[in-house]
């Protein structure tokens, strides 16, 4: 694997969509992607998507990284996969935004460590890292205060009805979070898991 | 010929007995013809075949079959050439497009009846021109890919061939080329050139001679008989000519906007096919390696100020040394820089194999070139200007210029006055390909017709130039009759009619070959070509009566017709395609055809009863050419579309044949209408005689003051395009007339 | 005869969706099949998180619940949940797929001393329902039809994308146009209405986290939901079923619009249907929005 990281660049050049095309999950077949706009065009958010996939793999065709580490495109995915199974190219267009999401935050750009995603992602890991579940409740409530705790509050509390009924039909429980038996060989497992691909990325 | 002995046979089949009352007609013939009709329930079957052919063996010699549409049945009623076969339509044009058992229907029934009856004594079988040896080899100009695959393909069955090269060599383009686009599955990669082997596939074929560095300097003559001089004073004697003249590349000196000329190192892509071929791909400037290279496809093409039409092939030629180059060097940088990739085709499957070996596509317009190479791009999918630095080589992808022209002589100022095309010369040429935002037309033709003296210096009235079209390639009717070009016996194919790749070029070649194979064999039988095929009859000019008025050489699409010193027409049969439109141009009715003449047209116009004005029942009539408007018609009645009884349709061999004369003559015996029907004329005519229709509109212009001179009203007369795909739509023209006319009122000629 | 399926239930079983799990065991109790938990299942991750997990997060976490599945016998593996049946799907082809990806979950699996060999079938419950136990048999086990219920059928995105195709070859409805859940809620004596927002997406994950993006897209649903004449809109989906169902009020207050259509599962149409109980078995009281149609109308 291709250990190489992009470098930033404002001018055509190849070595950033070489880099998605090895590294990124499903950037082999990006090079196939014929900007026909079938995916843009099938999205249900596409409207508010700075650039939508189409633009968006042009752009890493471009060699535009920041550009397209910094586009809100790869953000607003809803993973409903309509792209994925329209393309007529068969590009997995969501595994790629999400694919970029990921080196994204990894690579520290702040409109992505700071998007609403990058929070709950790294609240709901939290969770599933610590418990080997997704307790909804912490996660809600740590992605809402990663905002800091007036922010946190005012979005807490603008959910209390939701939150009050959730627990009146015994959806959300009070107590404990549920979690897995064996967390021990879990977070085993995830450190083993976080080596291996830290060593990935060099 | 012996004494006429006419038969004439009724159907009562497919419910024309049902729908009509078949003892009137057969009194029709009876009273008025004096013939002894045969009726029978189902004359195609082998009984009723079997009758006709009774009667033929004992004497008939002309057959007159009321029946179906003369389009069917053909191969039934075949007695020719023992009894000539005339047909009247009592199933299509009768019983299938208006109601049965109906006044106006058998009226209609009756008057076709007439019309096939009134003019049958005026028919006589054709016989063929037939005029000493015709020479059965054909002459393939161009030794390219398409010129050797022609040769081939004449050899292959069994003419001899004279394949004439300009050059020193055979190969054309390809001897200098690299790989070759994909021709065989799964179509993704570069092929063997093969180029070499073809090449000694021909020079060791024995029914092939080649001719090398040659220049034809004069071609006199017609299809079977053709003199070709060349200029080492030679003369050879070949039956049909293929034209394989290829193409020449766009001049790149004249794409200085994209960056030509700022460095050695942009170059064309032809340049970089010899590097790729030669295995040396490398900067001009210092010799250093490629590792960064741009392709900058449409350079000069789609372009109102150059070439305003797709080449086809650059796409995928660039596609192909793109993968070229990244097979020597996987590391390279390739980019792509395009506005539609355009990959018919197979070509998809190159396009994939490209993006896979990660070669970079850029939809855009390039802005500008600098000497260091920079190519600034207006990227239309990230809205911006992006340059594109560090680039070794900036490749033009240049698009094919047709050499219907030879390059090597200077345009004589005649010829290109005639490459102006003479179908319409004014009209703007669209640039093609464009969904919206299109470029505006291109206003002047000459400007995308090549330079150059002609190809064959055709000793033809008309001109010595192979008539070009659309950009300056050689005119053929893309779809319908895609090899001819107006000269009979002189077939196009390859790049100089259409853009085209090595493989189209292959199939286009066997194409053509199959039409001049036709018309060597045509020519010696004396029948027709292209569409008359296999038609014995040919114009024949009655001298005494003869103006020399010119319209009859003028007019012919096809330059049949020349003038000999004494300035009198004089035809070259096997150039002849039979339209009739020196018939139609002719203003004293002096040129006729055995079986086709003016007046075998006005005796059947003549024929029909019409009635008087107290009757209600106006008569107009429909003059249809056979090629498209008879089938649509035939058609409307199989799909059974209804339309008004008070027509009667005419077929004529193509608008072009139809004198002012029948129009006239139609009025004055007190026809309410007449509607000319044919194929769609102009620049993208749909004309099977190319301009015949176009000449009908031409004279149909004139009609106003022969309406007014007789006080009638202009809009009685009116020409209308019908294509074969109208057979809805015809009923509706047809009903709108009647209406329109009946609305007018009756003409004042009724019952003179 | 009942037979036994490894059964991966899914985080929002717990919670949110603990009505889809409660009413799942039931029906299919009914039906015949017998879900066994896979042996301390986690988290398969979902939509989000790669972000912080990256690959072999997400394969760490799918890896060990495919080779507890794996280690407790059979060749299923099923799950009522739309993102557990995509991420668990998608993770297993890929580990059977591809060897490189193989050797790394299992050295990464090997730290804990298990392994997965990719041999599983991962199965959506709907998918078994449809190809292992026919909609057929749904319609036999209906004792109570919900007769005149007009039911909008919502199958959402994850169910059928991208694996309405089986990981035994062949697709177990269309992406765009799936018929199954109209099936189910036929056999259950209901009345499918026309829906045009079948496979419309509520938003997921990003509505939970910022509903403001995605308020209209569920609006759509709900509009498409109202013009077809629908009582009830039922789904697979734990995620779609929460979303649409808890943001009906913001939708309202955004819009102005007055909805509050309920929002069930199929599962919960069949169990009443079948004749069980409504509230112990289907799990029908704990709606923000009461479903009470589908009570009165089961006789």
């Amino acid at each position: 694997m291709n250990a190489m990281s992009p470098t930033p660049s404002k001018k055509y050049d190849l070595d950033f969509a070489r880099w998605v095309y090895d590294n990124v999950d499903g950037g082999d077949r990006m090079a196939l992607c014929m900007q026909c706009g079938t995916c843009s065009g099938s999205c249900p958010i596409g409207t508010q998507m700075d650039h939508g996939p189409r633009k968006l793999f042009m752009m890493i065709r471009a060699g535009m990284k920041e550009a397209v580490l910094t586009s809100n495109t790869i953000w607003n995915c809803v993973s409903c996969y309509n792209c994925v199974v329209r393309c007529p190219r068969q590009v997995p267009v969501t595994y790629i935004l999400h694919d970029l999401a990921t080196v994204a935050v990894r690579e520290g750009y702040a409109q992505a460590t700071e998007s609403d995603n990058a929070r709950f992602g790294k609240a709901f890991w939290w969770s599933a890292a610590k418990y080997g579940r997704t307790d909804e409740r912490l996660v809600t409530a740590k992605y809402y205060f990663s905002f800091g705790f007036g922010e946190g509050y005012k979005k807490g509390m603008a959910n209390l009805p939701i939150a009050l009924g959730m627990i009146k039909t015994k959806r959300m429980h009070l107590g404990m979070p549920h979690k897995c038996k064996n967390t021990g060989e879990l977070s085993k497992l995830l450190k083993k898991a976080a080596e291996m691909e830290a060593k990935k990325h060099g | 010929m012996s004494e006429r002995k006419t038969g004439v046979y009724l159907c009562g089949g497919c419910g024309i007995g049902e729908a009509l009352d078949m003892a009137a007609l057969e009194g029709v013939a009876k009273t008025e013809y004096k013939l002894e009709p045969k009726a029978h329930a189902c004359l195609c079957g082998d009984e009723g075949v079997a009758m006709i052919k009774a009667d033929v063996d004992g004497g008939v010699n002309q057959v007159v079959v009321a029946a179906c549409s003369s389009r069917v049945m053909t191969d039934r009623f075949a007695f020719e050439p023992a009894a000539q076969v005339i047909r009247a339509d009592l199933r299509e044009k009768v019983i299938w497009t208006h109601p049965a058992n109906d006044e106006d229907t058998q009226m209609l029934a009756e008057d076709y009846v007439r019309m096939a009856l009134s003019h049958a004594p005026k028919v006589t079988l054709p016989e063929p021109w037939i005029d000493g040896e015709y020479s059965q080899r054909i002459m393939v100009l161009g030794g390219g890919v398409t010129g050797l695959t022609a040769a081939l393909e004449a050899a292959g069955v069994g003419h001899d061939v004279l394949l004439v090269e300009r050059s020193d060599r055979l190969g054309g383009h390809a001897l200098e080329a690299s790989r070759r686009l994909p021709h065989t599955p799964p179509y993704d990669k570069p092929e063997d050139n093969g180029i070499q082997a073809l090449v000694e596939t021909v020079q060791g074929n024995a029914r092939i001679t080649v001719k090398m560095g040659a220049t034809v300097t004069r071609t006199a003559g017609m299809p079977g008989k053709f003199a070709v001089t060349f200029a080492d004073g030679s003369i050879e004697d070949v039956g049909a000519i293929v034209v394989a003249t290829g193409w020449r590349p766009y001049d790149p000196a004249k794409l200085g906007h994209l960056g030509y000329g700022a460095s050695p190192d942009v170059v064309t892509n032809v340049d970089l096919e010899k590097m790729l071929a030669r295995n040396e791909v490398a900067r001009k400037s210092d010799g250093k390696p490629v590792k960064s290279v741009a392709f900058v496809q449409c350079a000069g093409s789609r372009d109102p100020d150059h070439l305003p039409y797709c080449s086809s092939v650059c796409c995928a030629t660039s596609l192909k040394q793109a993968l070229e180059i990244l097979t020597v060097d996987p590391k390279a940088n390739v980019f792509v820089i395009y506005e539609e990739m355009r990959t018919p085709g197979v070509a998809e499957e190159l396009y994939r194999s490209a993006q896979k070996a990660g070669v970079i596509f850029i939809k855009g317009k390039v802005k500008s070139v600098g000497s260091d190479l920079t190519v600034t791009v207006a990227d239309e999918l990230v809205q911006e200007d992006v340059p594109l630095a560090g680039l070794d080589m900036v490749v033009l992808a240049t698009g094919m210029v047709p050499n219907s022209t030879n390059p090597d002589q200077e345009s004589s100022e005649k010829g290109a006055e005639q490459l102006l095309g003479d179908v319409d010369p004014e009209a703007p040429i669209k640039v093609a390909g464009y969904a919206g935002d299109a470029p505006a037309d291109y206003a002047r033709r000459d400007q995308c017709t090549p330079d150059g003296g002609s190809l064959l210096n055709l000793q033809y009235r008309q001109g010595p130039h192979l008539p070009v079209l659309h950009d300056g390639f050689a005119d053929s009717h893309y779809i319908c009759f895609p090899y001819e070009t107006r000269r009979s016996g002189i077939y196009t194919c390859g790049p100089v009619r259409r853009p085209m790749d090595w493989a189209e070029a292959a199939e286009d070649a066997a194409g053509a070959v199959m039409k001049a194979v036709q018309a060597v064999r045509g020519a010696a039988a004396g029948a027709a070509l292209h569409p008359r095929v296999g038609d014995l009859s040919f114009p024949k000019i009655n001298l005494n009566q003869c103006t020399k008025c010119r319209r009859c050489t003028v007019e012919c699409p096809f330059g049949a017709i020349d003038e000999d010193e004494k300035e009198y027409p004089i035809v070259n049969p096997t150039r002849c395609r039979r339209c009739g439109t020196c018939m139609g141009a002719c203003p004293v009715r002096t040129i006729s055809f055995d079986n086709y003449s003016v007046e075998m047209l006005t005796t059947q116009i003549k024929a029909v009863k019409i009635p008087d004005e107290f009757s209600g029942k106006p008569r107009l009539l429909i003059i249809a050419c056979e090629n498209d408007a008879i089938p649509a018609l035939d058609m409307a009645g199989i799909k059974r579309n209804q339309f008004s009884a008070h027509v009667r349709v005419l077929p004529v061999r193509c608008l072009g044949s139809v004198s002012l004369l029948c129009v006239s003559d139609a009025l004055s015996v007190g026809y309410d209408g007449v509607m000319l029907m044919g194929c769609k004329p102009g620049d993208d005519y749909q004309c099977h005689f190319v301009k015949g229709s176009a000449m009908a509109a031409e004279r149909m212009s004139k009609v106003g003051e022969t309406l007014k001179s007789m006080m009638l009203e202009p809009e009685r007369v009116v020409q209308v395009e019908a294509s074969i795909a109208d057979s809805d739509r015809l009923p509706t023209v047809i009903n709108d007339f009647v209406d329109q006319i009946t609305a007018i009122g009756f003409n004042p000629f009724k019952g003179f | 005869m009942t037979k036994t399926m490894s059964y991966y239930p899914g985080c929002s079983s717990q919670a949110s969706a603990v009505h889809l799990d409660t009413s799942l065991r039931a029906a299919m109790g009914k039906l015949g099949v017998e879900l066994k938990d896979i042996e301390d299942w986690n988290c398969c991750g979902a939509s989000v998180g790669h972000i912080e997990g990256g690959h072999m997060g997400m394969f760490a976490l799918n890896g060990r619940n495919l080779a507890a599945a794996q280690a407790q016998g059979g060749e299923n593996l099923v799950t009522p949940c739309a993102a557990c049946y995509l991420n668990t799907h998608y993770h297993n082809e890929k580990i059977r797929e591809d060897a490189r990806i193989k050797a790394d979950v299992n050295e990464c699996l090997a730290e804990i001393g298990k392994s997965y060999d990719g041999g599983l079938h991962v199965r959506h419950a709907c998918e078994v329902i449809v190809n292992d136990i026919g909609v057929d048999k749904v319609k036999e086990a209906v004792t109570k039809p919900l007769t005149g219920l007009k039911v909008a059928g919502w199958v959402g995105c994850q169910t059928v994308r991208p694996f309405a195709k089986t990981e035994r070859g062949g697709m177990y409805d269309t992406y765009d146009d799936p018929q199954f859940l109209d099936d189910f809620i036929t056999a259950c004596g209901a009345t499918a209405v026309e829906f045009k927002g079948k496979t419309k997406c509520c938003g997921g994950s990003v509505s939970v986290m910022s509903p403001d993006k995605t308020l209209h897209l569920m609006k759509d649903i709900l509009d498409e939901a109202k013009a077809a004449g629908a009582e009830v809109i039922t789904t697979p989906c734990p995620l779609c079923q929460t979303n649409l169902e808890m943001y009906q009020p913001e939708i309202n207050k955004k819009f102005g619009t007055d909805f509050n259509i309920p929002v069930v599962f199929y599962s919960q149409l069949m169990a009443v249907a079948f004749g069980l109980d409504a509230q112990k078995d289907a799990g029908l009281h704990q709606h923000l929005i009461p479903a009470e149609q589908v009570v009165t109308r089961a006789k």
